[in-house]
């Protein structure tokens, strides 16, 4: 091929913005060869075609099919190292993004990849979990709980079996980073999952892999099948088998114990604990069920060791978060950054404010399960602890943000039905208190409840918070009674007086 | 035994599947596994007949109520067939904050529907989705297999134009 090289992200989001369509319109011309990579994750450049130049990549951005003749002249392409929201960032697990095709296992090898699987091949098991435990490395799903500490506890179990899991379920609205890199960056995935199998022993793993997920499943299993005929997937001389198994719209299946019976194929029901799945797992074996960007940080730490990882970020938060900007900012998008920003520096550096037109009136961090900041409270640094005082979470690192025209009684609404529809049943303070709360929400809506109705709310919401059996429950009131909170009229006009 | 010809006669199952259960079947001491079951018929049928209850519990060597309880457990575990074409809009948080209420509006007075519903000459579903990580370029609208980002209420009549 003789044509000018064109890169074109492949990601889902890339071609949802329009870069399928330019894909379908350059497809048969011989002046192009195109090549699709993983995205930069700023998507609100998206559909964006870069070509190489002495200076680096060169990035043409909000590509119609009609620039063609202007990007093969090289008119007008910006340096990518010019583009703020992407040269501000400190990209280490998502350093290949943009630049590399997601299932060739040379670019990366060309990228470091494997460096830390042969650092961990050298080693004993208990060298891997030393090295995790001195990274100081905490889960990206959510909980924030040590990687070590769970490794360890499997490693030392014993049992004729044990096996890894990568948490594919990606729940909460407003991430998408795990997608990100199950379809732009699907070996990283599976050598951190390869590192963790010669860890703790375990000759299985599997991927739990949403269902509305579709171009990621593809991706893994092409990885998957890739990576073993290179003869990857082995484990202390052992094959290692990955499997990826499809999940069926249960927000509930993205909790750890709740996953795990659904892989074994039942309803999604969270199992109390202890044992803890690090001791009893699936099929009652010891198992380590991490996220997916938990396992995809581990090779940087294993090839660059443990004490680089815990030199970046804060005291209590070490490495990079990556963030998962959405809802009406200028610039959504992906935006990897060692812990310590403030959440208003992130919005005004990154987001670089609100969309044309719109007003910032709060702001959603961590999902739907998420608090609710004002405008008042963005100064908040951007780490566990931080958040942990102020009874909010990181959660998995997606942040929305909501414009004056946002009904905040219908946001709670709308966010304690999902509780309520999603709510797996096993425990009463989540299955009724969550209905409860969402009839009182109605009713408020219909200008039928009383003074006496909101305290009710508050009550239900004190008792979820202290005996959900998981995080389902026991976070679901904190959104709604952040919103009660901060924007009390909206709740209380609508009272019967 | 008589069981299992009981169950072959009363379940009339379509091509296939009769062979895809028997596949299906744990190996001797492998653990059943009633969602990969499902998974398996709902992609061959597109949704999952009640009627195949029997058979799919006699293959995995469950109770009927297993799978029953597996399977109205899941949301997007169909029991009956929808339009010729899925349209699932998204109501995520990033998807709400972009306005995605107003291109759920303009899809149900286009095609005369509710959300959950099916017109009535089959072309189209509509369901809701809870986020599709399609947040950056919100609202999000996949058709069939194909996503939509940034869509605008104006958009949606040129999109189900596009789909017979
Ligand atoms: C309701 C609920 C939903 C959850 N959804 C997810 C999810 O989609 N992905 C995820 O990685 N963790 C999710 N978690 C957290 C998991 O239970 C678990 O803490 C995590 O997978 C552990 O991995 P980590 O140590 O890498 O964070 C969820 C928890 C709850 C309570
Ligand atoms: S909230 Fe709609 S795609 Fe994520």
């Amino acid at each position: 091929m003789s044509g000018v090289r064109l890169y074109l992200s492949n990601d889902t989001s890339s071609c949802a913005a329009g870069a399928e369509r330019l894909a379908e319109a350059w497809r048969q011309r011989s002046d192009v060869e195109l090549v699709r990579t993983s995205s930069r994750g700023a998507f609100y450049l998206e559909p964006m075609v870069e070509r190489d130049s002495p200076e680096g990549r060169l990035a043409w951005c909000h590509v119609t099919a009609e620039d063609l003749p202007k990007i093969l002249a090289g008119d007008g392409g910006i340096p990518i190292s010019t583009i703020p929201f992407l040269s501000k960032q400190t990209r280490h697990t998502f350093v290949s993004f943009g630049v590399t095709e997601p299932l060739s296992l040379e670019a990366y090898q060309a990228q470091g990849g494997l460096a830390g699987l042969r650092n961990a091949r050298q080693g004993s098991p208990s060298a891997i979990i030393q090295e995790i435990k001195t990274s100081r490395l905490r889960g990206r799903g959510g909980a924030a709980f040590p990687v070590w500490k769970k490794w360890d506890v499997a490693a030392t179990a014993q049992a004729d079996r044990k096996y890894v899991v990568a948490n594919a379920d990606e729940g909460d609205a407003g991430t998408y980073c795990d997608r990100m890199i199950m379809e732009g960056d699907p070996f990283r995935l599976i050598e951190g999952m390869l590192i963790c199998a010669m860890a703790i022993g375990a000759g299985a793993g599997y991927i739990y892999c949403r269902q509305e997920y579709p171009a990621a499943t593809a991706c893994l299993r092409a990885a998957i099948r890739a990576a073993g005929k290179a003869g990857w997937l082995e484990s202390d001389g052992q094959p290692f088998t990955i499997e990826v198994v499809s999940g069926a719209g249960s927000y509930v299946c993205g909790e750890e114990t709740a996953l795990l019976e659904s892989l074994e194929g039942k309803r999604g029901v969270v199992r109390a604990r202890p044992p803890h799945p690090a001791q009893s797992g699936l099929y009652g074996r010891p198992t380590i069920v991490s996220n997916v960007l938990t396992f995809a940080t581990i090779p940087n730490i294993l090839a660059r060791g443990g004490a680089w990882h815990a030199s970046l970020g804060t005291e209590g938060s070490c490495g990079t978060i990556a963030l998962q900007l959405g809802g009406r900012v200028k610039q959504p998008g992906l935006i990897e950054i060692p812990f310590g920003l403030t959440l208003r520096e992130v919005l005004d550096q990154f987001g670089q404010g609100m969309a044309d037109g719109a007003r910032l009136k709060a702001v959603q961090v961590g999902g739907p399960l998420g608090s609710l900041f004002t405008d008042a409270q963005l100064d908040i640094p951007i780490c566990f602890d931080a958040f942990a005082q102020a009874d909010a979470i990181l959660g998995h690192g997606g942040i929305v943000v909501f414009d004056d025209q946002t009904d905040m009684l219908e946001l709670s609404r709308h966010l304690m039905a999902f509780v309520a529809d999603e709510s797996c049943g096993k425990c009463v303070p989540c299955r009724i208190g969550s209905l409860r709360a969402r009839e009182i929400l109605d009713a408020i809506q219909r200008g039928q409840a009383t003074e006496a109705d909101l305290s009710l709310l508050t009550e239900l919401g004190d008792t979820m918070k202290a005996t959900s059996l998981c995080g389902l429950g026991g976070r679901a009131p904190y959104p709604v009674l952040s919103a009660l909170e901060h924007f009390p009229v909206e709740f209380r006009s609508r009272l019967r007086s | 035994m008589l069981g299992s010809m009981r169950y072959a006669v009363k379940t009339p199952l379509p091509n296939g599947l009769d062979e895809l259960l028997t596949h299906a079947r744990p190996a001797e001491g492998a653990p059943p596994n009633i969602l990969r079951v499902l998974h398996a018929i709902h992609d061959v049928c597109g949704y999952i007949d009640p009627r195949f209850i029997p058979a799919i519990a006699q293959s995995q060597g469950v109770t009927e109520a297993d799978v029953a309880g597996v399977l109205s457990y899941y949301p997007s575990l169909n029991t009956q067939p929808s339009g010729r074409h899925r349209i699932q809009v998204c109501l995520g948080e990033s998807c709400l904050a972009n306005r995605c209420d107003r291109v759920v509006a303009a899809i149900q007075s286009q095609l005369g529907i509710e959300l959950g519903q099916t017109t009535s000459d089959s072309r189209f579903t509509l369901e809701p989705v809870a986020c599709v990580g399609n947040c950056a370029v919100s609202p999000s609208v996949r058709i069939d297999g194909e996503l939509h980002g940034r869509v605008r209420p104006s958009d949606v009549a040129g999109f189900l134009d596009r789909y017979r």
